[in-house]
């Protein structure tokens, strides 16, 4: 049956040459050798570092759940830090207050999450523009200001306790289940996308008056983009909680929910693999300046500077500088390594394919120059 | 039509302030009054948001950050540790210093973005705040600092000069911040509708490609556009900056941003005498809910200790109200 927003697969994926049997086993070993490679470093590396990895993973769901309304539905939400504050909050009161289980409080907090986008959702999309960004931003206002300060759910300043599951105690193991509730993700987020409601999102981001002449939804596919995210967010929450172990609002200011915007951007918009690089990078970022000695002897001393503050300039500078001269971000740098590993040949310049936004300002003089030469 | 709207909005205000503040002892009045003060204040950030909205489309994230630059560039201007200059001259280097540095933005940031789809825009507006919130953090470090009013409320035989409205003291730097926004307003009203430069402004954000058609460098309306929006920002900062007791980085954005966003939606996203009108309607309605939130009291406890904020949450109810029920706000046209 053909529905509205089934789309023919592209010409070039039919007709393009597929790898051997050979070629598709080296592409799947090289890919478990690299998971392999991940999981095995965070099962021996000391807990320090462990319990850093699972903030990285948490930070990747989290730039996964952003994705989700920057890169495929085209809106901005600026109270990331709000989803996931209320459902690390939410997660840690079923917990600690009712008794429940690390996995009831689990699901709860991604249920509040994605309900609480969809409500903001629908309220935003009653009018033309990036209102989302506006609801949300105050959404997330009122969330520090007054639900993070509701003495019953958050106990005031002290924090809420938020003990981790009984099998996933330790750092290692904990690092782990946030890996594992990563590739979840990543695993419904590639699904959604390769399935009618992803190319639907699409649709509607490319031209809502088209999407709509074609019966797709354009309310429907946006709230239900937005509703992944926040349960995503949600979900992160949950685990930010419970690898916290205890919960308090300061973890949650509008600062966070900015650089959480802007590391997606980096990432490159709606590409999977640069936004989980990007997001782990900006998570550990403030440690791994502690990893090069000549730079944390720079920074800490001759400046004076704590590694957390910098980050403040690194990362919008780094966004400024993918914004305007490269627009595809993360994922368009390594873009030859994602498409060897989607079957295609290795090449720095796939052919047909050509980078996303204007050339550089350079090259575009450069050119200019040697067509005058001519 | 519109102006009537502008004149009952007015009128109403003007009269809930005369019977709410001039009320009973403990009636809303001192909130009521100072909320519609702060309002202005939210007002002259609207009026920047507005601006820039009207020019280009996007909402200006960075408008808050403009102020807290300018609040700091005066503190070290006139501090008698740094530069000791006398206050006049500390608010031409603060304006001149955040005008240059909003034009420096323009030419860097904004015009090589200048057809990039709105979101990009918008996340490039997100990006320059908190890379100014982290200048100012590496620059100058968190800690509070305190500004001065432009007029001492204290004089030096220690009485405190203030002015009496309605029993209550009120800070000369306030009025001011009235006075300055009412000026803004009606001279940004009477450039956009009686201007070359105004038209030529609105027009761009129309259509910038049939702009150029007739010969409108379209750079040069967005220099303006950032120019002043940055000149209103820092206006906006060195008014209220002196009010809040503390200079920090990022105190622009975390107390005025939100507030003034909202007021520029409940005016209408590009109506100028909107984001005046809503500026101080949301200082009103803060106001009465600070008022409210103490003093109405549900099963023997005051509303504020079982759920603290409701500012904020006045805030949010009235965004939310505005998109539900009037969602090109008061003053704005359907777009």
């Amino acid at each position: 049956m053909t529905t509205a927003t089934e789309v023919l697969s592209p010409a070039d994926a039919r007709t393009r040459p597929q790898p051997s049997t050979r070629g598709w086993i080296a592409r799947i070993g090289v890919m478990i050798l690299l998971a392999a490679i991940v999981l095995w470093r965070v099962a021996t590396i000391e807990p320090f570092w462990a319990d850093r990895f699972a903030l990285a993973a948490i930070y990747g769901i989290i730039g996964l759940s952003l994705n989700v309304v920057l890169g495929y539905t085209g809106q901005v939400s600026l109270g990331h830090h709000a989803f996931v504050g209320l459902s690390a909050f939410l997660s840690a009161f079923f917990v600690t207050e009712k008794g429940q289980s690390f996995w009831i409080g689990l699901l709860l907090a991604t249920l509040a999450g994605a309900l609480s986008a969809g409500l903001l959702g629908l309220v935003a999309l009653r009018i033309r523009g990036l209102y989302l960004s506006l609801i949300t931003l105050t959404y997330g206002f009122v969330a520090v200001n007054s639900i993070f300060d509701i003495p019953a759910l958050t106990r005031g300043g002290a924090g809420m306790p938020a003990p981790r599951p009984s099998g996933f105690a330790t750092e290692h193991k904990f690092a782990l289940l946030c890996f594992l509730f990563l590739g979840l993700v990543l695993w419904i987020d590639w699904r959604m996308m390769k399935t009618k409601v992803g190319r639907a999102v699409l649709a509607v981001k490319q031209s809502e008056a088209v999407a709509a002449s074609y019966a797709v939804s354009v309310t429907g596919y946006k709230v239900l983009g937005f509703m992944v995210s926040g349960a995503f967010a949600g979900l992160a929450g949950s685990l930010f909680a419970h690898r916290a172990t205890t919960v308090v609002s300061a973890d949650f200011s509008f600062r966070e929910a900015l650089i959480w915007v802007l590391m997606v951007v980096v990432g490159g918009l709606g590409n999977r693999t640069g936004v989980v690089i990007a997001s782990m990078f900006f998570a550990l970022f403030p440690f791994l300046v502690g990893l090069v000695n000549p730079l944390e002897h720079f920074v800490i001393d001759t400046m004076g500077k704590d590694p957390e503050e910098l980050t403040l300039v690194i990362g919008p500078a780094l966004a400024l500088l993918t914004i305007i001269l490269y627009p595809g971000g993360v994922g368009e740098q390594i873009s030859p390594i994602t498409r060897w590993f989607r079957g295609e040949k290795f090449s720095l310049h796939p052919d047909g394919h050509k980078p996303k936004g204007k050339p550089h300002r350079a090259a575009a003089v450069l050119r200019h120059l040697v067509r005058r030469g001519r | 039509m519109r102006s009537a709207i502008v004149t009952g909005i007015v009128a109403a205000l003007i009269g809930l302030v005369l019977v709410l503040g001039g009320g009973a002892e403990n009636g809303p009045n001192p909130f009521v009054t100072l909320g519609v003060l702060n309002g202005a204040i939210y007002g002259l950030v609207a009026l920047g948001l507005v601006l820039v909205y009207k020019g280009t489309r996007v909402f200006n994230f960075a408008q808050g950050e403009f102020g807290t630059l300018a609040a700091f560039f005066l503190f070290f201007s006139i501090d008698s540790e740094y530069g000791g200059l006398p206050y006049p001259v500390g608010i031409a280097i603060a304006l001149t210093g955040v005008l240059l540095i909003g034009l420096a933005m323009e030419r860097v940031i904004i015009r090589p973005l200048i057809n990039a789809p709105r979101v990009t825009v918008l996340v490039t507006t997100i990006a320059m705040a908190l890379f100014l919130v982290g200048v100012e953090i590496l620059a100058f470090k968190a800690e509070p600092r305190s500004l001065s009013p432009m007029i001492q409320a204290i004089d030096q035989a220690g009485d405190v000069n203030t002015i009496q409205i309605f029993d209550l003291a009120v800070e000369p730097q306030r009025l001011i911040g009235l006075g300055v926004l009412a000026a803004f307003g009606v001279l940004l009203a009477f450039f956009f509708s009686r201007t070359d430069l105004g038209l030529a402004v609105l027009a761009t954000s129309q259509d910038s490609f049939a702009t150029r058609v007739v010969g409108i460098g379209v750079e040069r309306m967005s220099r303006f556009i950032w120019a002043t929006a940055a000149l209103l920002g820092a206006v906006a900062g060195i008014l209220y900056v002196p009010l809040t007791g503390a200079l920090t980085p990022a105190v622009m954005t975390q107390n005025i941003l939100i507030p003034a966003f909202t007021g520029a939606v409940l005016g209408g996203m590009t109506s100028l005498p909107g984001a005046f009108v809503g500026g101080v309607v949301i200082g009103f309605v803060q106001a009465v809910s600070l008022w409210a939130a103490g003093a109405w009291r549900v099963g023997g406890r005051a509303i504020q200790e079982i759920v603290p904020g409701s500012e904020q949450l006045a805030i949010l109810v009235v965004l939310l109200v505005v998109l539900l029920a009037r969602p090109q706000g008061l003053l704005g046209r359907e777009t």
